[in-house]
Parts: structure tokens; C-alpha cells; sequence
């Protein structure tokens, strides 16, 4: 166990990661017993994991070091990011979609990513920033929001679950976790959508976007919001935010994901390929007007010349 | 953040049968941002010489019309064109001029050069920021896509091919590898020159 | 923060600019106009290092001033635009380069027809349909691509614009209030209110 004096010197990471155990540690006073096989899981149902360090004398700023490329583009680790994802609540229920391209400098390294992460049926969790530590957590999330389950005999309600996550995050602030993710899904309460970060920042919303084209989906997204759009509309508008974000930011694009959670559950709607709804638009879909979203399509034969 | 990277873009040429190709992505961003689908990199120099500028925009801009101010002039001084050789020494002593401060721009020439005989020789070449040349003959890359474009034409080059097949195989090579950087893209132009005519297409490239 | 956006339409550009001018975190004057006309049928947006940006503006447009008073012509709007993207580009390699970012737009009389170009201090130019500086631009560039329609009314350029400037209220922390917005088109340049 540690001693004393690693328990509370606040540099070591070694105490960090005991303290972010203590916060995340709800079931202590359960044994593996009760629970029988973990299905692999090893010590995830216990808790929080624990994690090997560098033994360096200041593991975070290594890890900074090594990986940071917005300090040093020559650094050797290049963590993949750059993303578009939103999700917004409407009358209909919410509409989760994100784009699929990862990006590791400026090489593309995936154009089919998934970064809508099915938590459970009824929950959604949205991927951006280190893709390997949203994939993670989420999916641990997704353990304890089952564990919960069978704890309450009741589903637990989307604020719990993203509170979960929230405080679990908090727990390691400081040593590199980049994630900032929409927690989505219909509840008691109804739709609802939680916007988390690992800054520990957690926020209820009705819309939000998140990625480094965020900006330009909020541009498309604030536009044709009102919380009295169809299921069509709402769709729609999930899908031409995507591709406007997918058409000017260079870091995002390649396809959308769309999702729609109701009070059944989430449903997928589609993968739309960007390239195609520029030339195209998005196909014979539920919402769409059939016309390419593609500005120089949309324009074609028109001028400002007087006439 | 290199200056190279500033405004994205990529350049490519390569060698057939008696014709040459040159093409290039049509994206001006500034980072991340796309500015612009329809900025023009590769510009005519003589009716069988094209010279593509990928690197910093203002500096293509610049460079452009330094081209073109020079070439006249030697086309006056000399009353006669302009060969692809003599025009690849002058891109190259253009840029070595400004050695201790220099044009953020790596230039591709592709041409056909007359031989004695009265006949065509393909030429490309392509040179660094300050001017140093590298003719080969097979293909040239420049821009922030050349490694991704480096490893497909590799793939996909081979000697002798026509200018429709040439067409097809410069298309395939930039298309692929922009696809693969996020600064490159918007769409494409190829230019192929043969001895008697220039094939010029705008290819619907992705625009994400 | 500075934001400025220009739009073209049928036979006419519209160009808008904040009216703040901040010095650190105090804002020195919100009603500066920073949106000069060039020309009878000639408008340029300035943003960018304050000193350099009025600067600049002023030696472009008594530059092409005196184009007009020697030649009794005006400058076409590309040809304005080529000589200013120069004079930067000119000025970026000297011991003090001019940091100024423009929207220029003009209305090309013989060819009965509206221009806007992109510039930045740089001296990258680019001829567009539409055009932003500044961080508004990450707002108002993709709303652009969704509503901007290259024949609209002046009444729906309007709009548009206005769209943008609400966008970039919602969005952006550090928000202008308010805009110059000026026009361009065959009968000149004029200021109007949104």
C-alpha cells in the first residue's frame, strides 16, 4: 500500500492517481464475490483502474513533452485529434452527429472513425480529443451505468451518468486526459444532453458543438435551431452542420454519423459520405430537399453581373 | 507551425510518351480554414511549359508575376521562347537571389523541349525554396501532400505512357494522396502538354 | 475582437466592419469607422495592427487617388486589388511590415459588374463570393456557404449579413456591438444602417 508520505506529497503522481481513486470509488464495500465472473474486466468493476507511469521524476510533463504538438510539431507521439461533433434537443428528442476523420498532424489517418460511442440503449456518448481516452472511459462508463442498473433495479438518469464521468475525469486533471464529449440520451426527465470536458466541466444544455469545427457547425446548427422542428428537420439540420464543418475545417470531414434518440432509445439514422453531400446532397433521406449542399453547386448559373 | 503548412496546397508532375503532366490541388486555407476552392497554382510559362508554385500564397502570387515579367523579357531580348532547361536555371537563380530570406515556395516545371531534330523531349523538374534543382525522369512532388504523393506515384508511375493514360495515372496519384492531407484538396486541376495541344480538366476532387 | 465580413450580390457588395478600436483589454472608441471608400465605385474593410491599419488604408487610397488624377481613370477593382496585394507583399520583406488584413470591393463599371476581394497582411489574395476576417470569419464563413446567394436583392444581402452579425453576437466571447456597413454598387458608395 503507499506509505504515508506518498499519500500526501502533491507531486507524486502515485498519489494523484490514489486520489482520483478515492473520488471515482463507490463500491469498496463490495466484494468481487458479489458480482461473480467480471468478464474480463479484471479490476474495472472495482473502482478505478490503475495505470503504469514513466518513472521520470515528473510523469505529466514527460508525457507533455513527448506528445504536445501544438508546442513541438516534431515531437515523436502525435495524439490523434481534430473533430466536428454536436448534439442538440429538440421536440423530437436529441440529435446526436459527429463527423469520421482522425487526424495526426496534418496526415489523415482515418476517414471512417466511430466517434458516437454506444454507451447502452438508451445512452450516447460523443468522442472528441484523444480518441483512445474517450473510447476508454466511455466505455468503462458504460460498465457502471449497467452496474448501476442491476444495483437500482432503474436506469440511470443521463445527469448521473455524465456526473460519473464528470468527477471520474477530475480525478486525473492535470496528467494529459483530453476529452471534451456530449453525453446524450432520454431519461425520467426526458431528452437531455450533458456536455462534458476533462477539465472537469459539466454543463446541461440544449445544443451544443464541440471540435475544432465546432465553430462552423455552431454557424449552421444556431441558424436553423428552434425546439419545434420535426424529426425530418431536425435530422437534416444535424447532417448539413456536419458537412459545413466537414467543408471548411481542414480537420474535419470524410463522413457524418447521425443518431436520434427518442423515448425508446437511440436509433441510427445514417453514414453520409461529405464529399457526396457537397456534390450531391445527402440522397433520398427523410428531410433532405434533394439539392447539393456544395456552395458552388447550389449557386451554379447565377451571377452578380448586371444584367 | 511551419510556413510551408501556412495556406496548404500540393503540386505534382510527371513524365509519359512525348507528352508531359502537370497537376495540383486548388485549396487556399489559412491552417485549418479553407479560404478559398479555385486558387490556381500551376500557371503557363510558354505554350509547353508549365510552372506550378505550391508553398506560401502571396508568394505564388509574387512569383507569378516575377515569372512572367522575366520570361517576357527574355523572350524579347532573345526573340525566340523560351526551352524548359534554360527556364528551370532561371526559376533557380530567381530563388537564390533571395538565399538569406527567402521565397516560402518549392517550384515544378514540366515542359517539352525542342531537340535538334525538330522533335519533343519531355522535361520536368522541380527545385527547392532556394533554388536547388533536381531534374528527374520519372516524377516530380512538391507541397505539404509530397510524402503522401512520393509514396503513391511511386505506386503507380510507369515509363511510356500516353497522354490519355498519363491523364489517368497524375489524376489517381494526386486525388490519393490529397485525400490523405488535410491541407491539400478542394478540388484538382491536370494539365497535359503534348506536342500539339494542352489538355487541361478540372477534377471533382473531395471537398472536405 | 475585430470582425469584419463583405458580401456580393446582384450588381452590388456589401462590406461591414466593427466600429471598436481596443488598446489592451480597454475598448478606446466604439464608433471608428473602419471601412474606407478608395473610389467613387471602390470600398476596403482594414483590420489588424492599430497605427498600421489606418496607415496603410490612408497611403492606398491617396495612391489611387493620384492614379485618378494623372491617368483622369479610375483603377478597375483588380487592378486596385492587384496593386494593394503588392504593396504588401513588398512590405512584408521590409524592416517594418504593414500588419493589415482587407475586404476589398468595387463595383466594375465597363463590365457592369460587382468584386470583392480577400487580402490579408501577407498579401495572399483571393477573389470571392463572399469573405471574413477575424475570428467572426470561423462563424460566419460556413453560414455564408449555407445562405449566401450571389443574385440576392440588396434587401436579402442585407439579411444575410445580418445573420452573420447575430452569429458572431451568439458565438464569439469578445463580441463587437456594433457595424459599419457600407455598399457598393453602379451609382457608388454609400453607408447604410442595419
Amino acid at each position: 500500500m503507499n506509505t504515508f508520505a506518498s499519500r500526501f506529497s502533491s507531486t507524486s503522481a502515485g498519489a494523484e492517481l490514489s486520489k482520483a481513486k478515492a473520488i471515482a470509488m463507490e463500491d469498496d464495500d463490495f466484494s468481487d464475490a458479489s458480482w461473480g465472473s467480471e468478464a474480463g474486466y479484471g479490476s474495472l468493476a472495482k473502482g478505478v483502474p490503475t495505470f503504469s507511469i514513466p518513472s521520470v521524476a515528473d510523469p505529466t510533463a514527460f508525457l507533455r513533452l513527448h506528445t504536445d504538438d501544438s508546442s513541438d510539431p516534431n515531437c515523436r507521439i502525435k495524439i490523434q485529434h481534430g473533430t466536428t461533433t454536436l448534439a442538440f434537443r429538440f421536440k423530437g428528442g436529441v440529435i446526436v452527429a459527429v463527423d469520421s476523420r482522425a487526424t495526426a498532424g496534418s496526415y489523415v489517418a482515418s476517414g471512417t472513425v466511430k466517434k458516437v460511442i454506444e454507451i447502452n440503449p438508451y445512452l450516447l456518448g460523443t468522442m472528441a480529443g484523444g480518441a483512445a481516452d474517450c473510447q476508454y472511459w466511455e466505455t468503462y462508463l458504460g460498465i457502471h451505468c449497467r452496474l448501476h442498473e442491476l444495483r437500482n433495479r432503474e436506469r440511470i438518469s443521463v445527469s448521473a451518468a455524465s456526473k460519473y464521468l464528470s468527477n471520474l475525469v477530475y480525478g486525473y486533471k492535470g496528467m494529459g486526459l483530453s476529452m471534451g464529449t456530449m453525453i446524450c440520451g432520454w431519461d425520467k426527465t426526458g431528452p437531455a444532453i450533458f456536455y462534458v470536458d476533462s477539465d472537469g466541466t459539466r454543463l446541461k444544455g440544449d445544443l451544443f458543438s464541440v471540435g475544432s469545427g465546432s465553430t462552423f457547425a455552431y454557424g449552421v446548427l444556431d441558424q436553423g435551431y428552434h425546439w419545434d422542428l420535426s424529426d425530418e428537420e431536425a435530422q437534416e439540420l444535424g447532417r448539413r452542420s456536419i458537412y459545413a464543418a466537414g467543408h471548411r475545417d481542414a480537420f474535419s470531414g470524410n463522413t457524418c454519423n447521425l443518431y436520434h434518440v427518442k423515448e425508446d432509445g437511440w436509433k441510427f439514422i445514417g453514414n453520409y459520405d461529405v464529399s457526396k453531400m457537397h456534390y450531391e446532397g445527402p440522397g433520398d433521406v427523410p428531410g433532405s430537399a434533394g439539392v447539393a449542399y456544395g456552395y458552388d453547386i447550389r449557386v451554379e448559373g447565377r451571377s452578380s453581373a448586371d444584367s | 507551425m511551419s510556413i510551408m503548412e501556412y495556406n496548404g496546397g500540393s503540386v505534382i508532375a510527371m513524365v509519359g510518351k512525348e507528352c508531359v503532366a502537370i497537376a495540383s490541388d486548388l485549396r487556399l486555407g489559412n491552417q485549418a480554414l479553407g479560404i478559398s476552392s479555385n486558387f490556381q497554382k500551376i500557371f503557363p510559362v510558354t505554350d509547353r511549359i508549365y510552372l506550378g508554385l505550391p508553398g506560401l500564397a502571396t508568394d505564388v502570387t509574387t512569383l507569378q508575376e516575377l515569372f512572367r515579367f522575366r520570361v517576357n523579357m527574355y523572350t524579347i531580348k532573345e526573340e525566340r521562347e523560351i526551352q524548359p532547361e534554360t527556364f528551370a536555371h532561371l526559376v533557380s537563380s530567381t530563388l537564390y537571389e533571395r538565399r538569406f530570406g527567402p521565397y516560402f515556395i518549392e517550384p515544378v516545371i514540366a515542359g517539352l523541349s525542342q531537340t535538334p531534330s525538330g522533335g519533343f523531349k519531355p522535361f520536368i523538374a522541380a527545385t527547392d525554396l532556394i533554388g536547388c534543382l533536381n531534374f528527374a525522369k520519372d516524377f516530380v512532388v512538391a507541397g505539404t501532400a509530397s510524402s503522401k504523393l512520393f509514396g503513391v506515384a511511386e505506386g503507380l508511375w510507369e515509363p511510356d505512357l500516353e497522354p490519355e493514360d498519363l491523364f489517368e495515372t497524375i489524376s489517381q496519384t494526386l486525388m490519393n494522396a490529397v485525400d490523405r492531407d488535410a491541407y491539400s484538396g478542394w478540388g484538382c486541376v491536370v494539365h497535359v502538354i503534348t506536342k500539339d495541344k494542352i489538355i487541361t480538366r478540372t477534377l471533382k476532387g473531395r471537398m472536405d | 475582437m475585430e470582425t469584419s465580413f463583405a458580401l456580393t450580390g446582384k450588381g452590388y457588395v456589401i462590406i461591414a466592419s466593427d466600429t471598436t478600436a481596443a488598446r489592451s483589454i480597454v475598448k478606446m472608441k466604439i464608433d471608428e469607422d473602419k471601412v474606407k471608400a478608395l473610389g467613387p465605385h471602390l470600398l476596403m474593410a482594414h483590420s489588424g495592427e492599430p497605427g498600421d491599419t489606418l496607415q496603410f488604408a490612408e497611403y492606398v487610397e491617396r495612391n489611387i487617388r493620384l492614379y485618378n488624377i494623372r491617368h483622369n481613370y479610375s483603377l478597375s477593382p483588380s487592378a486596385a486589388a492587384s496593386w494593394v496585394r503588392r504593396s504588401l507583399a513588398e512590405s512584408l520583406r521590409s524592416r517594418h511590415p504593414y500588419s493589415v488584413n482587407l475586404l476589398l470591393g468595387g463595383y466594375d463599371v465597363p463590365a457592369k459588374e460587382p468584386h470583392l476581394y480577400w487580402i490579408d497582411y501577407l498579401g495572399t489574395m483571393s477573389e470571392v463570393p463572399f469573405g471574413a476576417h477575424g475570428y467572426g470569419s470561423y462563424f460566419a464563413l460556413s453560414l455564408l456557404d449555407r445562405y449566401h446567394n450571389p443574385d440576392a436583392s440588396l434587401e436579402e444581402g442585407i439579411a444575410t449579413l445580418k445573420r452573420c452579425i447575430d452569429e458572431v453576437a451568439k458565438r464569439l466571447i469578445v463580441s463587437p456591438s456594433k457595424y459599419t456597413v457600407k455598399v457598393v454598387d453602379k451609382d457608388g458608395v454609400r453607408e447604410i444602417e442595419v
